[in-house]
């Protein structure tokens, strides 16, 4: 028996009403006012983890907007590294810091559609292996430029981003990770969002119903490389320091599609929620759980992507369709 | 006994406004082999310290912190130390990415920091206009000037003309090596093959192929643990006729100074449990008391001095003022396992405490390690194979 065209056509409409962005716009108004509350000697630590929480959220929904169009990749530390050296190297020519910012993820992004259009033809784990040498690629480049240019293997200092202001700096990233919201729920909402679906569930057959597959796939490269290169800026400005084994390091790649998973894929708050909840429960069991607390983080993060296939989003999208925040 | 005792009991009494030191170290990742070596060190100063009357007439505090070897959770941590731990002094510090990092939160809180690792150049750019920096393990560069100084005696006392250079493709082996093969010719070697692995390939034919045919003297490595075994039995299986073959890993692989490979090959350390000096063999025997064992990491005892000294400086000033405090660390002169600690000017820095003078250089001779220079440390002349 059929499916009613009514019920089709609401389960392919993404769910954006009011009601499903509450819980974004909660997460945005409680984010910005934490940086006000008055939470005493606390404050300043949290800022910091807050800070690298936004940071970590921009990675995993950056992540998550390449992985709705099907690829898995894991070239997001190139990206991520290229935003850092691009933003220290054009504030070495004198660039101002809010000009080098845009430029640098510009720069990763075009990089990105090279990249793209030359593992286009590939798929699924193959993808995977061709970003990941890509990685390797440009941090091997990266490390034997001259020294005067990049600072090679020693690696290169990074003036502090607003001048060091922790809450200049979290706002900042907070700002970053709206518009990567933004982006990622304009994707969602608009034509990209059915051609990556499309792509997603078989290439071949999105391309016999008239998906140009290359474009779209390149675009999901160039948006997610993009800003993943906002979230390495952010990094490098504020920890003053990025040399290419940190930064283009396989850990910036797995971090970013473990969170995506954890929170729930193909969706604008599991990305985000995945990112604050990984890092809240890590201090937290750093705090209680003082010698060996990454085995007891590791085997909540195994036990809950056991239980959770969907993420955190699972919890409060049980028995319907798409589930689209 | 009943003083100890005595002692113990007031100390405790008087626990209330005792001064805090935040130790932020690696507890977890790629450096917790050496931040657990400097947790044991701190551990054992930490007895003695607090044995020997307290800092200011008080129990020493120490309040420990896991940078987990990553710039985004040790900026964190170190303002959680200092902001909510409110520990007086900072110490530690083992990666040098962590600690450039690190400079930002330290500048803002005017933080005092007695700083035992992070031999990077950066860190000492980062640090140059900090005034409460100060720095115990020598710079990168001491590094170097103390091979080249050992290199120049096997040329006076041997005759070592010809250098060989193998160096892994990765940033601990490529860093500044154009700047290496420079400074030996300056120095009147020649630098006969400069030639790249991968580390962890364990093909070293080709590498020892040529090098066979450049005729060294001697053979400078530059690579990781795991490069030691292959290397050394290529040079074997080849007949490879060199006066040294000098390495440079982090650490050794776990066992190699017992395989027979690994007899008359020199390697650099800060410290090693034979060290021939009185403060090294009190440093041994009282951390075999307390651990049951015996370390080889350097770090152990560089923590160890890091906190007495710190320590001594306070209570020598009298109070907590930073002020106070660094004027006298700056005047400090302490035996220590790595010789005496004493502050100077480094390139960059105002407080820098061991430079090269104090590295030794080893060869691995029957079954253990042996210091063979400089001469103060040395126990056996060096074993040269031509």
């Amino acid at each position: 028996m059929g499916t009613p065209a009514s019920k089709r056509q609401a389960a392919r409409k993404p769910d954006i009403t009011g009601v499903a962005l509450v819980p974004l716009a909660i997460f945005f108004l409680l984010a910005l006012a934490f940086p006000f509350l008055p939470l005493g000697d606390l404050g300043a630590f949290l800022l910091q983890i807050g800070f690298f929480t936004l940071v970590a959220g921009i990675m995993a929904l950056s992540w998550d907007i390449l992985a709705r169009s099907g690829q898995v990749s894991l070239a997001h530390a190139a990206f991520y590294g290229l935003g850092a050296y691009g933003y220290a190297l054009l504030l070495k020519t004198g660039l101002v810091w809010s000009l080098a910012m845009p430029l640098a993820a510009l720069g990763a992004g075009v990089v990105s559609l090279l990249v793209g259009a030359v593992t286009m033809r590939l798929s699924g784990m193959y993808f995977a292996i061709a970003t990941l040498a890509f990685t390797e690629v440009v941090r091997t480049i990266i490390q034997n430029l001259p020294e005067d240019v990049a600072g090679g293997a020693n690696g290169l200092l990074v003036p502090a981003l607003l001048g060091g202001n922790s809450r200049g700096q979290y706002l900042l990233a907070l700002l970053l990770l709206a518009l990567t919201a933004s982006v990622s729920l304009a994707v969602r909402t608009g034509r990209l969002h059915h051609a990556f679906a499309a792509i997603r569930q078989g290439e071949e057959t999105a391309r016999v119903l008239g998906v140009s597959t290359v474009r779209y796939k390149l675009a999901a490269f160039f948006i997610s490389s993009f800003l993943a290169a906002l979230a390495g800026v952010l990094y490098a400005g504020k920890t003053f320091f990025i040399s290419p084994l940190d930064t283009f390091s396989l850990a910036n790649s797995i971090a970013p599609l473990t969170t995506s998973i954890f929170g729930g894929l193909y969706t604008t708050l599991g990305p985000i929620l995945g990112a604050t909840v990984l890092r809240i429960a890590e201090e937290a069991l750093h705090n209680v759980v003082k010698n060996g607390y990454l085995v007891v983080y590791g085997l909540v993060l195994m036990l809950s992507i056991l239980w959770l296939p969907r993420g955190l989003m699972g919890l409060f999208r049980r028995g319907r369709h798409g589930g689209d925040l | 006994m009943k003083t100890l005792l005595l002692t113990g009991v007031l100390l405790a009494v008087s626990g209330a406004g005792a001064v805090k030191v935040g130790v932020l170290i690696p507890l977890s990742g790629a450096g917790s082999v050496s931040g657990q070596a400097a947790k044991n060190g701190y551990e054992l100063a930490l007895d003695e310290i607090n044995k020997a009357g307290g800092v200011l007439g008080k129990p020493l505090e120490v309040v420990y912190g896991d940078d987990a070897s990553a710039p985004a959770k040790a900026v964190p941590e170190f303002v959680k130390l200092v902001t909510v731990d409110k520990v007086d002094f900072m110490a530690g510090g083992v990666s040098s990415a962590v600690s450039v990092a690190l400079s930002g939160p330290a500048k803002q809180y005017n933080t005092f920091m007695a700083w035992i690792g992070a031999a990077a150049t950066p860190v000492e750019d980062a640090f140059a206009d900090h005034k409460y920096f100060f720095h115990y393990h020598p710079w990168s560069y001491y590094n170097f000037e103390a091979i080249l100084g050992f290199f120049k005696t096997l040329k006076d006392k041997q005759g070592a003309k010809n250098i060989a250079i193998a160096y892994e493709d990765g940033p601990f082996g490529s860093a500044g090596i154009d700047a290496t093969v420079d400074a030996f010719k300056k120095a009147g070697f020649n630098v006969v093959l400069t030639e790249k692995f991968k580390t962890g390939s364990g093909n070293f034919g080709p590498l020892v192929s040529k090098a066979k045919a450049a005729k060294p003297d001697i053979m400078y490595w530059v690579g990781y643990d795991t490069d030691a075994l292959p290397l050394a039995t290529e040079i074997k299986q080849q007949n490879l006729k060199l006066g040294l073959i000098y390495g440079t890993p982090p650490s050794w692989p776990v066992g190699f100074e017992k395989n027979p490979l690994a007899n008359d090959i020199a390697g650099l350390s800060l410290w090693l449990p034979t060290s021939p000096n009185k403060e090294s063999a009190a440093f041994v025997a009282a951390y075999k008391k307390k651990f049951n064992n015996v370390t080889e990491e350097y770090f152990a005892p560089l923590a160890y001095v890091n906190l007495k000294s710190l320590a001594a400086a306070i209570n020598k000033a009298g109070s907590v003022d930073k002020d106070k405090v660094a004027a006298e660390l700056a005047r400090i002169n302490m035996p220590t396992p790595f010789g005496p600690l004493t502050f100077s000017k480094s390139l960059k820095t105002q407080y820098q405490g061991f430079k090269a003078g104090n590295w030794l250089h080893f060869q691995f001779l029957n079954d253990t390690r042996v210091p063979v220079y400089p001469a103060n440390f040395s126990q056996k002349p060096v074993v040269w194979g031509k």
